[in-house]
């Protein structure tokens, strides 16, 4: 079984999704893992996809050929052997909120501070909200803490950042509550 | 010691809905000691219903007292429930939640903040108890599990909910 990344991004419109699906169920692929969203004002589709026989690239064109000519690019990626599997991440989970007046620097000084502590984001969301004469800029990232971090020293990297950025930072466990 | 394996989705019994316990005999007794057995073995979770072990009766039980985080918080221990059903709902919260019968998949879903509930224990007594929190929580998902709910059944977004109200 070969596995695959694609990517579909497009001026959004109604039936994008179908579309989509409709080529990759008349090819016999599976979708495993997927991830679609409107950003902008762009429909964007993630999907980890497998095929029990096509193995290159070459015999998906044909098939995503009509998606390309009505404005969606399309791109497909094939992942090594075991890409496709989701690896065993422990740890405590954490959603840090980041919000403020908006200004260049945001992700990167808090992306930053997190990647050199090799703390895994595992989840990023960004969105411009507020007047257009006073943008707010929101960003939620979700990070699994390696053992023997805690949610206050997650803070305390934040603290400095906070000050000098001007913005709100908070941070805290949403570990799922197994039940 | 009766600890019965966990089913997991798609085992038909977890989309039931239960039966009431009309008549108490032994049998009762003997599912809410596997229950509490299984939820033990289970590197003690916090509550088993009994769907979860394929006996579709109404029957759970729940224990936050082990938990990281619920022995942070005021409970009642263990409690076993037999007809539990929730009587009042107060304020809302929103959890992620995983359940032992859905693996590898996690949901926020909305719950409820405090709730009293109303149960037969383990005495065929009839309780009142008024639970918050991690425990109230824990209550109303392993009561969902006696009407077929799963978790997947509530989630109310796969990710933050900021974005999503508009």
């Amino acid at each position: 079984m070969s596995h695959f990344a694609l990517t579909i991004i497009g001026r959004d419109r109604a039936g994008i999704v179908s579309e989509v699906t409709g080529i990759l169920y008349q090819l016999g692929c599976n979708i495993a893992d997927s991830s679609c969203s409107i950003l902008g004002g762009q429909f964007s589709m993630i999907l980890i996809i497998s095929h029990p026989k096509l193995e290159n690239q070459e015999s998906f064109r044909e098939a995503f050929l009509p998606l390309e000519q009505s404005g969606l690019s399309v791109f497909l990626r094939t992942l090594r052997p075991g890409g496709e599997e989701r690896p065993d991440l422990e740890g405590e989970i954490c959603m840090i909120s980041v919000y403020g007046a908006d200004k260049p620097g945001i992700v990167y000084r808090v992306a930053h501070e997190l990647g050199e502590r090799q703390i895994n984001i595992t989840d990023l969301n960004t969105k411009l909200i507020g007047e257009k004469n006073a943008p707010v800029y929101v960003m939620m990232i979700e990070a699994i803490l390696n053992p023997g971090v805690e949610i206050a020293d997650v803070e305390s990297w934040m603290a400095s950042l906070k000050d000098e950025m001007k913005v709100d930072i908070s941070v805290r466990s949403i570990t799922p509550m197994e039940l | 010691m009766a600890v019965k394996d966990v089913l997991l989705y798609p085992h038909p019994a977890l989309k039931e809905v239960c039966a009431p316990i009309e008549h108490w005999d032994e049998t009762v007794s003997r599912l809410l000691r596997d229950l509490v057995d299984t939820m033990i073995d289970a590197g003690h979770s916090v509550g088993v219903a009994a769907p979860q072990i394929n006996d579709t009766r109404r029957v759970v039980v729940v224990d936050v007292s082990n938990s990281k985080l619920g022995k942070k918080q005021e409970n009642h221990g263990l409690l076993q429930m037999v007809n539990p059903q929730i009587i009042e709902r107060e304020g809302q919260t929103l959890v992620r939640e995983g359940c032992m019968s859905v693996p590898d998949y996690t949901g926020n879903v909305a719950r409820a903040e405090r709730i009293v509930v109303q149960f037969q224990d383990q005495s065929n007594q009839l309780q009142v108890i008024r639970a918050a929190g991690f425990e109230a929580i824990a209550i109303q998902h392993e009561l969902d599990h006696l009407d077929g709910y799963l978790f997947l059944d509530r989630v109310s977004s796969l990710k933050t909910d900021l974005f999503r109200r508009k």
